[in-house]
């Protein structure tokens, strides 16, 4: 593996349009139309409402950008760029490595932006710790959903990766508690979001903003990680026979 | 004892090395007992009908699929070692350009993958791309594309190049300036194997031709060799009412074909077939005898039962 691979990799990513708006715009709009339509300006708790919105839209552009990498892998699987690689000294975990590691980085800008936003127009405050926590922490929160793209990647097309890719992404923001707030949500679906791994994305940083439906940091943490266990396992499983086959 | 000894030397001293290759895909034996030396600095063809087992034998030679019985050495080594010392290139068959990339970061992007890679200008250059690097693989011809993948298999600077159908998409005047710049480029004695269905760029281009059918080998050797091998004339006539039967019970007819309304008949002597031919179908006509060239050769040794050609 190169540097100079994974920095092809995350130039590719910037110039994919659909990217740069499902990833970057549209949690950054998102959570500046709930922070103002939502939540009077003027209320008393607005600033900590905007912040518990705040930690769901970081988590969906992280989570976007996450998933990305599963269109950029069915797309070179589809079209022959895979065996040439193959014909390199890059090995299989190479090439996977680098496509998990442009995945994590393509996910900073709107795990940056979102924040800043709701700190210039928002009036949010966290001390120096909170956004260690909050930014650190949804960010290796978003190992799992980067190996859930390179599954799915490798079983769709490159066709059928953008409706699958939203498909998914839309399940966990809906149901997951990232576009309704689980504050907001009936009980019964309250138990379904917690099927979902977004769920427990931002129960990663949620006790930093409220004290309201947390689960702490530490049961979080350790769905995540079998979550990450998962995923990756069945995507190593998938890439071997895949590539065996080929 | 001494034998096996003088077998490994040769192994190790060929660009390529088959020994009893053989590769099933359910009942279909794609490949089916392949042996084949091919020795440094040698250009050779690989021709055959489709599903003979030329992209199946190349997969193997580049370790992009395991025999299920069989050696594959390139120079001396596994494929995978030749592929991780970067001694292959290869232009595999399909698209394989990202699209949202340019020339330029793709040919770099392979580069930084080898250990001695050729400077990007030059691999640029010798393919004749250096002009559109700035450009994306969307944005360019067909031919250009193919030019752009032949960047890609020589920036590792490998001793063996593998092209699988490289013309495949380009006009007759592109074809000649990529054959030119592959002869440039072999001139410094790298081994080259292609495989082709322009059956005149294996008569201008190869040293040597090896034909296939039915995953076996069934003729090797020189142009010439080849043609002579079939030996013959080619015989080609509208014959009105010409069945198959009538056309195969010919004397002398080692192969033959109905195309576009007419018959091309392989005959290794075209006296008695036209004779007999002008007998049982008088209505015959717009007869054509012209010597046997590569085509008809491939005609003959695909078409017909490889036992007695081997």
């Amino acid at each position: 593996m190169s540097t100079t691979y994974v920095r092809m990799e995350i130039f590719r990513t910037f110039r994919n349009t659909r990217f740069v708006f499902f990833a970057i715009a549209f949690p950054v709009l998102l959570f500046l139309l709930q922070a103002t339509v939502f939540v009077n300006a003027d209320a008393p708790d607005h600033a900590k409402v905007a912040a518990v919105l705040m930690v769901n839209m970081m988590a969906f552009g992280t989570i976007s950008g996450a998933m990305s990498v599963g269109a950029k892998l069915a797309f070179e699987r589809a079209a022959g760029w895979q065996r040439q690689l193959r014909l390199t000294p890059l090995s299989g975990p190479g090439y996977l490595t680098g496509k998990a590691i442009s995945g994590m980085l393509v996910t900073l800008p709107p795990l940056l932006l979102v924040p800043l936003v709701a700190v210039v127009f928002q009036g949010v405050r966290i001390d120096a710790g909170g956004w260690l926590h909050i930014v650190l922490g949804i960010w290796l929160g978003a190992i799992p959903f980067v190996l859930l793209g390179l599954l799915l990647g490798q079983f769709g097309t490159a066709d059928s990766m953008q409706p699958v890719n939203m498909v998914v992404t839309m399940g966990m923001g809906f149901l997951g508690g990232l576009w309704i707030p689980i504050e907001s949500m009936p009980g019964w679906l309250h138990t379904v979001s917690q099927v979902m791994p977004s769920y427990w994305l931002i129960q990663i940083a949620r006790p930093v903003v409220t004290s309201d439906l947390t689960t702490g940091f530490g049961t979080a943490a350790g769905v995540l990680a079998i979550f990450g266990l998962v995923f990756g396992a069945a995507m190593i499983r998938r890439y071997r026979k895949d590539s065996a086959r080929v | 004892m001494e034998k096996t000894q003088s077998r490994a030397e040769v192994a190790a001293g060929a660009a390529v090395h088959l020994t009893g290759l053989r590769k099933q895909y359910g009942d279909v034996h794609a490949v089916d007992g392949v042996d084949l030396t091919i020795a440094p600095g040698e250009i050779v063809a690989l021709l055959g009908p489709n599903g003979a087992g030329k992209s199946t034998t190349v997969d193997m030679i580049l370790g992009l699929t395991t025999p299920d019985q069989g050696d594959v050495t390139v120079f001396g080594s596994s494929p995978a070692k030749a592929v991780a010392h970067g001694a292959i290139g290869a232009m595999l068959q399909g698209g394989s350009l990202l699209d949202d990339a340019t020339v330029g970061e793709m040919v770099t992007m392979v580069a930084s993958l080898h250990r001695k890679p050729t400077p990007v200008a030059d691999a640029l250059r010798r393919a004749g791309i250096e002009d559109f690097a700035d450009r994306r693989p969307n944005k360019l011809s067909g031919g250009q594309k193919q030019r752009v993948r032949f960047a890609v298999a020589l920036v590792s600077d490998p001793d063996l190049l593998v092209l699988d159908e490289p013309t495949a998409a380009m006009d007759v005047g592109t074809r000649r300036e990529f054959w030119k710049s592959m002869y440039q480029y072999t001139a410094s004695g790298r081994t080259v194997l292609f495989a082709t269905h322009y059956l005149e760029e294996a008569e201008e281009f190869a040293d040597r031709v090896i034909l296939m059918r039915a995953g076996k080998i069934v003729a090797d050797g020189s142009v010439a060799e080849v043609r002579a091998l079939a030996g013959g004339r080619t015989i080609r006539a509208v014959v009105p009412g010409a069945t198959e039967p009538v056309i195969a019970g010919l004397p002398a007819v080692t192969g033959h074909e109905f195309r576009d309304g007419r018959v091309v008949v392989s005959s290794s002597d075209s006296d008695v077939t036209l004779r007999a031919l002008l007998t049982r179908c008088p209505d015959a006509h717009d007869i054509e005898i012209t010597s046997i060239g590569l085509e008809g050769a491939f005609l003959t040794l695909t078409a017909e039962e490889s036992e007695t050609v081997r």
